[in-house]
């Protein structure tokens, strides 16, 4: 009413400030900055507010965007923190590390006209604003059930189902083998994209919530999983995809080629400050590094290589540009920050000697007929094979679940690919084999965005809480 | 009436009827054969306005009413030997053929006759000619019979009526067969009617012949029904009155008339308590009005007082009425409730003869008085071949006019003179003054809600209520911060309520009804004066014994209450002792009948505790308790009172959290509540307040209450209805989805007609929302049913089939195309056509046998946008798509640009709104076919708006408007009341343009099938019939998602009809409304349709993404937007998209046809046989009844299934209009002009338009104008005269004209001017009727006389010189510039956004009769306004020279003497210094 209808032709859109590369590469600090509330509300208010909201279409936890934009713009922060709430567990850490592109930015209406509503920055802004301002979840209806949960696992997953279940009066208890809470949030996704302050702030919600967390605690080795199974009423495994996948091309166990996850928990822990000895830091500074993989993971690496000070950061992907699995905005922030892409690119072996990597042998591709997953397959193109130095390869071809070896015993089951097997549309959704234990996020379905197991963590909450019939 | 002998949908309770009528009466009461002779003339020409049978002897009936002619039956009576005493009667007696039957009939009513103490003589069969009937009319031809009547010796008159009229209601009820009917029975008056068109009455009834046969007074009628099968018995008059245009309140009075029965009590009527119902329940609504009459009458009250109080005029609204008029209206306003019309009454009890109009004014009534003393009223002037010289005075009556002789005195009575009557009867002043209080607004509610509810608490209360989040934001704090409702687009994609998988409010279940062709919607924000929401709260008396206590009422101007407003009520001065508070949450154990049951009891107690108020509250909630729904208890609280007698002793008031916008409080009161108070709505707004930065916090609750009021205002406009204690109980909604138990118990009398969810459904739905209720945990639902919210309610264009159908236009790949048909075709059970399963025909058969998409593919039309609403990118390539592929686009309502004509991007179909813009005789000739959008689907019975920031320089021009000036497009065609005014538009339309198709697009609603069935007897060659889902424009969101009907009931039901009455053949059949594949249109195919409409798909494969925000000018898509940025960089659409997205659904159609074992889609129309029901998923899907739907019962299996008829010409061949052809057209195509002379009579009709048609075809609007025809007539023109004229066409009357003069004048000019020999007055004389210059967008008229009602409706153009105006005159003017040199009427310059006007205000009381909303007036004062002087001037001297009018001249003799009397009008936008200045630069 009030509202301008043109305002999104008007003002156009604009992130928050971003570093300039030279300062942004010289430490690990986020690089975006954030809105004041003006900026905020002027963003907002460009939303059109569309009849078919196609980014809560897309959104995998369905936020209210279009509703929160709105209080955004009437600046009803208070209010927009609480919406925001009502579908997303960690809409702060979302709104950092979303690929918004290829969500509710890229189905934004505008997107085709003017520029997408800045959806990521806006939710970033809610929370992290509210929370400075004193907002803290309202739970004063919640009653005390009696009942608790265990979770396996300080990850999104576990944090959403955490989040949920303190809501609806089941007290949880999380359990993680790290030091700090968050998974790969802390500890995979590099601080120039999530400060791990605000992963603290978020520890401090969660147990102002009543949430209480047990750390550097790994189940099956420093706690029995019999035990917490006696010890709560259900549980809740979310504990997230660690194993790597291999290329399965030679030269992959050379000295100087580093799987990404490694590479990436290293270097947290050194900026955490955290102890060193199982968590050694890998020291790309002045190597001439190749990337293999282009998703978001890759992204991640690429810009922590060059942040270490590597020589040359060169990512190689097999299909092309349009066709990454990755974040647009995360490709571009790394090609702004120095690293050289090769699109349509299959490495075929890493070379080298026990001294370390030589270079990469690389064979040019184009894009085939449609494999299963709807994805055109890459087909290499004969003659093409070229060499590309390297003194040193991370591998980022994603990840795989790993089943720990108590599975067997409590009962739960998983399929070939190591996924845990749930119900799929039983009585209580991500319930497992085992009636009492009920698992979701990655190790689930396969290593996937934060949202989405931040998603399937707040579903399985739900479950849990009529399993235990609140 | 007929009951209802098929299980389907043709219900005779849907006919509806319309006519020409008058009356002729001798002044003196000196009776003369040749009353009855020119009766008959005059109804013979009128034989235009009834309808006429294939046979052209059929029509649908006329008649007679006679005062009675004693001398001529006492001779008849004597001849059979009867013993006349010196009183007796006779009655008109239809009978069955059958001799048993007959003659039981007569032995019942001879019976009931000498029942009542009166000497029966015996009877007469009346001569008759069978030969004057057509072969429809004779297959039902009862036996005509009189019956002779003594009265005893000294009985007087009055009792000896009184006594025939028990004698015949008594008759009545015994006498059970269907032929029977008694026309009429009685010593003052006789009825001659039957089934043959008005020329064949004499020869039909030889009676009439006979010169013995003398009469002061005949009131005559002509009907136009709906139907075609000939019902002797609906021929009007009735006893007493015949009536034209329709009882939009008929129900509600119905409903009152029988609640209200016990307080009829007088000693003059003996004993009424057997006429149980008093009046009849079925039938048409003018013969229930006329039970109404005679039961008045029959207690001792004259016929002119009883026709004011059922139909006075807008009393309330207008400011300078007579207090001691005021009183009198509003004492019998707290009794009676108003039938509302439109409505033209004449009507004779033998002592008056008289003459009225409803507050609207509607319809045409047109008098002339004449030396030798006979008053002539009829529809139209010039009924009968009067010399002009002996005329005395001629008029018309105004809206809320009353004209009446009174046959004892020999005088005259006119409007003023009754009041004068009536007001002095009784001191209703006085004891209004001591009796009435009044609730009033003093006290400004400040808090809102005096005991704010905490947080959690309102929770609780918004969760048991489904109040969702999107409700709170985009329903209720939109109507109180913008006091209107919410604007939305692209109409409502969700499930009906009983289809969804949500829980939904009960309201939902229920479609608003609109007034569609047969009656007019009202506009209720530029004809506000006629509207009333004011309610009395108190109990009604015995109103013929009428005293003060009549007058002890609480009086409050809305009936949504505020808090302060119920305290005030509940307050010990007021009701505190006297009402009865009932709780509607009861034992969560209770089934709803039961706890109906329990409610209905309290209710009923406490109005036998002689409690005035019955309150019936959900405020208190409990865990353990649920509420019953307060719709659902006011419904059965309300006919449980009716049903014991009691509901007049008792006011029902609503507390409930329930009612927010505007559809929810229409129904509480349609379903009998006096007033609501929505507390909720009131706790919900402050905490909105609460939470948010909303600075007006105070103002919220009133401003909430102002945009209901607005939105009741609309709904009841909507139906044509004007006061709300006419709406209150008229229940007029069909409800969608209801089991007949719910029906039954709560809304008895509502149509429902596919059963649906039990009182089982809902109670599981409240225990569900009381679960959450109490479930802290739960939050309050976000809502999803005005836009697509996750989990929310099921939308069919919803992200996933957007985005599937756009990438499959884009690509081309029909492969891609199925796997969006598959999202659509196999969605959860969203409409229902879903409940349909399609079964194959035969064996499926290869698809290379089935007919091509090409011979699909001219079966598609887009549905109507204008440009104004689409970009004209869009516009463009969707017509140029449709061309390529053989299909048709519609131009939608605002012109199109001439340089689209007679090429690719040109709209083949034209459409003709109410907003008339752009359509001139060019645009109509270039048509293949022409539209009357009569109702679309967004919005169903109201008009639009175009905002100022979206008519740019192009919407302007095309439009013949100013840039930045906003639209209006009238809720009615303003030349569309009724039915026989629709066939005079088509006819309009035929003669302009012979060669096109004319089409009618209606909207689904009960009762459509035959309103179309009227529009095929109006000569429509095509009919649409759009879905409550269809529609694209921007409209109020109540109106999206309540009014209409789906177009599955619509379709079928008008099929069933029109095979039913046999006209199918003889009409093509299209439906519209949310069709997306080739499945919809297999089954729109079996439901009857030949042809289909796409609205929304043809624009979501241009780019649209649905984004709802149409009326916001901002479409990111650069398809519904006007603005250059978006339109050039956005808008991406090419032609080959729309033809890919009907290509696509034609292939579809054709492998489903493969699938069936069809050739061609053809042999499916109207196959319902070939659907079969599905079981639904949910409950209440699983207890619909689709039969009705899908039956053929009833019809004749040969009965044609699509139209055969190349075209649907009409009766009426425009003979003097083919003359004129005849004698102009080598003139016009030579261009060579000249001078040619006619004689016209009224029933010569749309005179011109033809000429105007052929020199458009030739020389397009503008081309002949240097080698004019002038066209010179003398006589009295029929309706639309001078409609569409051109350029290059100069009409001059000599004599006077009917209604419609100069509609749509594009260029040219109309003169009409008195014979020179006149009797009257000229100026004080109306020469030209009602509606002159509608949608005129250049041109000149000077009519030498006064004009009727709305004179220059939506004129854009043209100039205009009349010497008097009747009431509404300028309205929704956009341009041009109109002189009244003389007195106007009320509501002057409603809705007027450009041009200006002069009038000429010797009364000094225009400041009163202006509407001073968008309009200003100023003085000519001589120094500062020169130019206007002149120009002012100029107008006059070209006045004067065209008709030579006296008093024209007499103004130009001391023109500095008038000049300081006349006022320029207009609008406060314009800067009065530029008005000159701006005309010149158009011209």
């Amino acid at each position: 009413m009030a509202k301008h209808p043109l305002q999104f032709l008007e003002v156009p859109r604009r992130d928050p400030d971003k570093e300039s590369v030279e300062d942004r590469v010289r430490h690990f600090g986020e690089i975006y900055g954030s809105y004041d509330g003006a900026s905020a509300a002027a963003q907002a208010g460009r939303c059109l507010d569309c009849g078919n909201p196609y980014c809560e279409w897309q959104c995998p936890v369905h936020n209210y965007i279009p509703n929160w934009l709105k209080l955004i713009e009437e600046g009803r922060l208070f209010e927009a923190a609480e919406l925001s709430h009502q579908t997303n567990s960690l809409p702060e850490i979302c709104g950092r590390v979303c690929p918004q592109d290829r969500l509710c930015e890229g189905a934004c209406t505008l997107h085709d006209a003017n520029g997408a509503v800045t959806i990521g920055s806006i939710e970033k802004y809610i929370t992290d604003e509210a929370v400075k301002l004193g907002w803290r979840p309202d739970m004063s209806h919640v009653v005390d059930t009696g009942k608790t949960v265990g979770i396996v696992g300080a990850g999104p997953a576990g944090l959403a189902a955490a989040d949920v279940l303190a809501r609806n009066g089941i007290r949880s208890v999380v359990y993680d083998a790290y030091p700090e809470i968050g998974g790969l949030l802390t500890y995979g996704i590099p601080p120039f994209k999530l400060e791990k302050q605000v992963v603290r702030h978020r520890r401090e919600l969660l147990e102002g919530m009543g949430v209480r967390f047990v750390l550097n605690t790994r189940i099956g080795t420093d706690k029995s999983f019999d035990e917490l199974l006696d010890e709560y009423d259900a549980v809740f495994l979310g504990m997230g995809t660690y194993s790597s996948v291999s290329g399965g091309f030679a030269g992959e166990d050379l000295p100087g080629v580093c799987e990404a996850l490694p590479y990436l928990i290293g270097n947290v822990y050194r900026e955490l400050g955290h102890d060193e000895t199982d968590v050694p830091y890998i020291d790309l500074a002045g190597a001439n590094v190749v990337v293999l993989g282009g998703g978001d993971t890759g992204m991640d690496c690429n810009r922590t290589a060059i942040r270490q000070g590597a020589a040359s950061v060169t990512c190689a992907y097999r299909r092309d540009e349009a066709n990454m699995p990755g974040s647009r905005r995360e490709v571009a922030n790394s090609r702004e920050e120095g690293v050289r892409f090769m699109f349509n690119w299959q490495p075929l072996e890493i070379l080298g000697d026990e001294n370390g990597v030589t270079g990469v042998r690389l064979i040019e591709t184009r894009l085939g007929s449609a494999g299963p997953d709807g994805r055109r397959r890459p087909e290499p193109v004969p003659d093409t094979e070229e060499i590309l130095p390297a003194d040193a390869v991370v591998i980022a071809f994603g990840f795989r679940p790993s089943p720990p070896g108590w599975f067997a015993g409590a009962g739960v089951e998983t399929l070939d690919s190591g996924k845990v097997r749930v119900a799929a549309l039983g009585k209580f959704p991500f319930q497992t084999t085992n009636p009492k234990i009920f698992a979701g996020g990655d190790m689930v379905r396969g290593s996937d965005l934060v949202v989405t197991a931040v998603h399937e963590g707040r579903e399985a909450a739900k479950g849990i809480a009529r399993f235990l019939g609140v | 009436m007929t009951e209802r002998i098929a299980n389907n949908l043709v219900d005779p309770a849907f006919d509806r009827d319309s006519c020409g009528f008058g009356l002729i009466a001798n002044l003196d009461d000196l009776p003369s054969h040749w009353v009855i002779q020119t009766a008959i003339a005059a109804l013979t020409r009128l034989t235009h306005r009834g309808a006429v049978d294939a046979d052209g002897k059929t029509g649908d009936g006329c008649g007679l009413l006679i005062k009675f002619p004693e001398t001529f039956l006492r001779a008849i009576g004597s001849e059979l030997g009867f013993t006349l005493n010196e009183r007796f009667a006779a009655g008109t007696v239809f009978l069955s053929q059958d001799v048993k039957v007959a003659a039981a009939a007569r032995e019942a009513i001879a019976a009931a006759v000498a029942g009542t103490g009166l000497e029966v003589l015996g009877w007469r069969a009346v001569p008759i000619n069978p030969d004057a009937c057509g072969a429809r009319a004779l297959a039902t031809l009862p036996r005509i019979e009189q019956l002779f009547v003594n009265a005893p010796d000294g009985m007087p008159r009055g009792r000896f009526n009184r006594r025939l009229f028990l004698a015949r209601r008594r008759a009545e009820k015994e006498i059970t067969d269907n032929a029977t009917y008694i026309a009429s029975l009685s010593s003052v008056t006789i009825s001659y009617k039957g089934m043959v068109m008005p020329a064949a009455l004499t020869q039909f009834y030889p009676d009439l012949k006979d010169p013995r046969m003398e009469s002061s007074v005949c009131v005559f009628h002509q009907r136009f029904s709906t139907n075609t099968l000939p019902e002797w018995r609906l021929a009007q008059p009735f006893r007493f009155l015949a009536h034209n245009g329709e009882i939009n309140t008929i129900q509600g009075n119905r409903n009152w008339a029988v609640a209200r029965a016990k307080n009829f009590v007088s000693d003059k009527l003996d004993d009424i308590s057997d006429l149980d119902p008093i009046i009849s329940l079925t039938g048409s609504d003018s013969s229930s009005l006329d039970n109404m009459l005679e039961v008045l009458r029959a207690g001792g009250m004259d016929v002119i007082q009883a026709m004011r109080i059922l139909m006075p005029p807008a009393w309330q609204t207008v400011d300078n009425i007579d207090p001691d008029v005021r009183a009198f209206y509003e004492f019998y306003d707290c009794q009676q409730e108003p039938w509302d019309g439109p409505a033209g009454i004449v009507l004779t009890d033998g002592r008056y003869a008289a003459c009225c109009l409803d507050r609207n004014g509607l319809r045409p009534a047109r008098y002339v008085i004449t030396n030798d003393r006979h008053l002539t009223v009829a529809s139209e002037v010039g009924v009968y071949d009067y010399d002009e010289k002996d005329v005395v005075s001629k008029g018309r009556l105004g809206p809320g006019e009353m004209l009446a002789v009174d046959l004892v005195n020999g005088v005259l009575l006119d409007t003023d003179d009754i009041h004068d009557i009536l007001k002095t009867r009784a001191p209703y002043k006085k004891w209004l003054k001591k009796g009435v209080r009044y609730l009033d607004s003093l006290l400004v509610d400040t808090r809102m809600a005096a005991e704010p509810m905490e947080a959690d608490e309102l929770a609780s209360f918004q969760k048991m209520f489904n109040l969702s989040r999107e409700e709170i934001n985009e329903v209720i704090a939109v109507l109180a911060k913008a006091e209107m409702e919410a604007v939305g687009s692209m109409g409502d994609d969700t499930p009906m309520a009983v289809l969804s998988g949500k829980i939904r409010s009960p309201f939902d279940y229920f479609r608003q009804q609109f007034a569609q062709v047969t009656n007019p919607p009202i506009d209720s924000l530029r004809e506000r004066i006629v509207m009333s929401l004011q309610t009395n709260i108190g109990g009604e008396s015995n109103l013929f014994d009428i005293g003060p206590r009549h007058a002890e009422q609480v009086i409050i101007n809305s009936p949504v209450l505020s808090q302060a407003k119920l305290r005030q009520l509940l307050s010990p001065e007021m009701f505190a002792d006297s009402h009865t508070f009932i709780h509607l949450n009861v034992d969560e154990n209770r089934s709803l009948p039961e706890a109906l049951d329990d409610i209905c009891a309290a209710a009923e107690q406490g109005v036998r505790d002689g409690k005035l108020l019955v309150m019936l509250s959900d405020r208190y909630i409990e865990r353990g308790k649920l509420p019953v729904h307060a719709l659902l208890a006011t419904g059965a609280v309300h006919h449980h009172l009716v049903r014991k007698g009691l509901r007049c002793d008792a006011n029902i008031i609503v507390e409930t959290g329930v009612a927010r916008d505007s559809h929810h409080f229409a129904c509480l009161i349609g379903y009998g509540a006096t007033a609501v108070y929505p507390y909720l709505v009131y706790q919900s707004l402050f905490d909105v307040a609460r939470r948010g930065n909303v600075s007006k916090q105070r103002e919220l609750g009133r401003s909430y209450r102002r945009g209901i009021r607005k939105g009741l205002f609309k709904v009841m406009s909507k139906m044509g209805i004007s006061s709300i204690s006419s709406y209150r109980g008229a229940q007029l909604f069909e409800i969608v989805g209801l089991h007949d138990e719910i029906v039954e118990r709560c809304f008895s009398g509502t149509t429902s007609r596919i059963q649906g969810a039990g009182f089982d459904d809902l109670l599981g739905d409240q225990r569900t929302l009381a679960a959450a209720a109490w479930d802290p945990r739960e939050q309050i639902s976000q809502g999803g049913l005005y836009r697509y919210v996750h989990g929310g309610e099921y939308h069919c264009y919803n992200p996933d089939v957007i985005s599937t159908l756009q990438a499959a236009v884009r690509s081309g790949d029909y492969d891609r195309y199925m796997e969006y048909a598959r999202l659509v075709n196999e969605r959860p059970v969203a409409t229902l056509r879903d409940l349909m399963k399609l079964k194959p025909a035969g064996k499926p058969i290869p698809l290379d046998e089935v007919e091509s998409i090409e011979d699909i593919l001219p079966r598609f039309d887009s549905a109507g946008m204008s440009l104004g609403a689409l970009s004209p990118e869009a516009h463009e390539a969707l017509a140029i798509a449709m061309n390529r592929m053989g299909g048709r686009s519609n131009s939608g309502e605002g012109g199109e640009d001439p340089s689209r004509y007679g090429t690719e991007r040109m709209s083949k179909i034209k459409q003709v709104a109410s907003g008339r813009f752009g359509v001139t005789a060019e645009y109509l000739v270039s048509a293949e076919v022409i539209q009357i959008k009569i109702a679309q689907g967004a919005k169903p019975g109201e008009g639009g708006q175009l905002p100022g920031h979206k008519v740019n320089e192009m919407i302007a021009k095309l439009r013949y408007a100013k840039p930045g000036v906003g639209l209006i497009s009238p809720p009615p065609h303003h030349d569309i009341y009724s039915i026989e005014d629709l066939a005079q538009l088509i006819f309009d339309l035929k003669q302009v343009n012979p060669q096109a198709l004319v089409s009618v697009k209606l909207v689904a609603e009960p009762g459509v099938g035959t309103i179309a069935a009227g529009v095929v007897k109006a000569y429509a060659d095509l009919i649409t019939i759009s879905g409550y889902d269809g529609g694209t424009g921007a409209s109020p969101l109540s109106s999206v998602k309540y009014a209409g009907s789906p177009w599955e009931l619509g379709l079928s039901e008008t099929h069933q009809v029109l095979r039913s009455q046999d006209m199918r053949h003889r009409v093509r059949l299209q439906t519209d409304g949310g069709l997306k594949t080739g499945l919809d249109v297999v089954k729109a195919a079996m439901l009857g349709a030949e042809s289909f409409g796409f609205g929304t798909g043809p624009m979501v494969a241009l780019g649209c993404k649905y984004l709802r925000i149409c009326h916001l000018n901002n479409c990111a898509t650069g398809v519904a937007t006007q603005n250059n940025v978006l339109r050039s960089e956005y808008f991406i659409g090419l032609p080959e998209m729309v033809i890919n997205f009907f290509r696509f659904i034609a292939e579809e159609v054709r492998h489903i046809l493969a699938e069936l074992g069809v050739q061609r889609l053809e042999d499916l129309i109207g196959r319902v046989d070939l659907l079969e029901p599905q079981r639904g998923v949910t409950e209440r899907q699983s207890r619909l009844d689709l039969s009705r739907i899908l039956s053929a019962d009833g019809l004749q299996k040969d009965a044609p299934q699509f139209c055969t008829d190349l075209r649907n010409a009409p009766f009426d061949k425009g003979e003097l209009a083919e003359q004129m052809v005849a004698a102009t057209l080598p003139a016009i195509e030579a261009k060579t002009g000249g001078r040619f002379e006619f004689d016209v009579r009224n029933f010569n009709r749309s005179i011109g338009a033809r000429l105007a048609g052929e020199i458009a075809r030739r020389h397009g609007n503008r081309g002949m104008r240097d080698a004019p025809l002038d066209i010179v007539l003398r006589g009295t023109a029929g309706q639309s005269f001078g409609a569409w004229n051109i350029d290059g066409l100069n009409l001059t009357l000599t004599g006077d004209a009917n209604d419609y003069v100069g509609k749509g004048m594009v260029g040219g000019s109309i003169v009409v001017r008195p014979p020179d020999d006149a009797g009257y007055i000229a100026r004080e004389t109306a020469i030209i009727g009602n509606t002159c210059l509608y949608g005129a967008t250049g041109g000149q008229l000077f009519a030498a006389g006064r004009a009727g009602e709305r004179f220059g409706v939506r004129n854009s153009g043209a100039n205009a010189v009349v010497e008097g105006a009747g009431d509404h005159c300028c309205e929704y003017m956009t341009d041009g510039v109109i002189v009244v040199l003389g007195s106007t009427g009320v509501n002057f310059g409603a809705g007027m956004t450009g041009g200006f006007a002069y009038v000429l205000d010797l009364e000094r009381d225009f400041v009163d009769r202006y509407n001073h909303e968008l309009i200003d007036i100023h003085r000519i004062t001589p120094e500062s306004m020169e130019a206007h002087l002149h120009h002012l001037r100029s107008l006059i001297v070209a006045h004067v020279e065209a008709t030579g009018s006296q008093w024209a001249d007499t103004i130009l003799e001391d023109y500095r003497t008038f000049l300081p009397k006349f006022w320029v009008v207009k609008p406060k936008a314009a800067e009065l210094g530029s008005l000159i200045e701006s005309l010149r630069r158009a011209a």
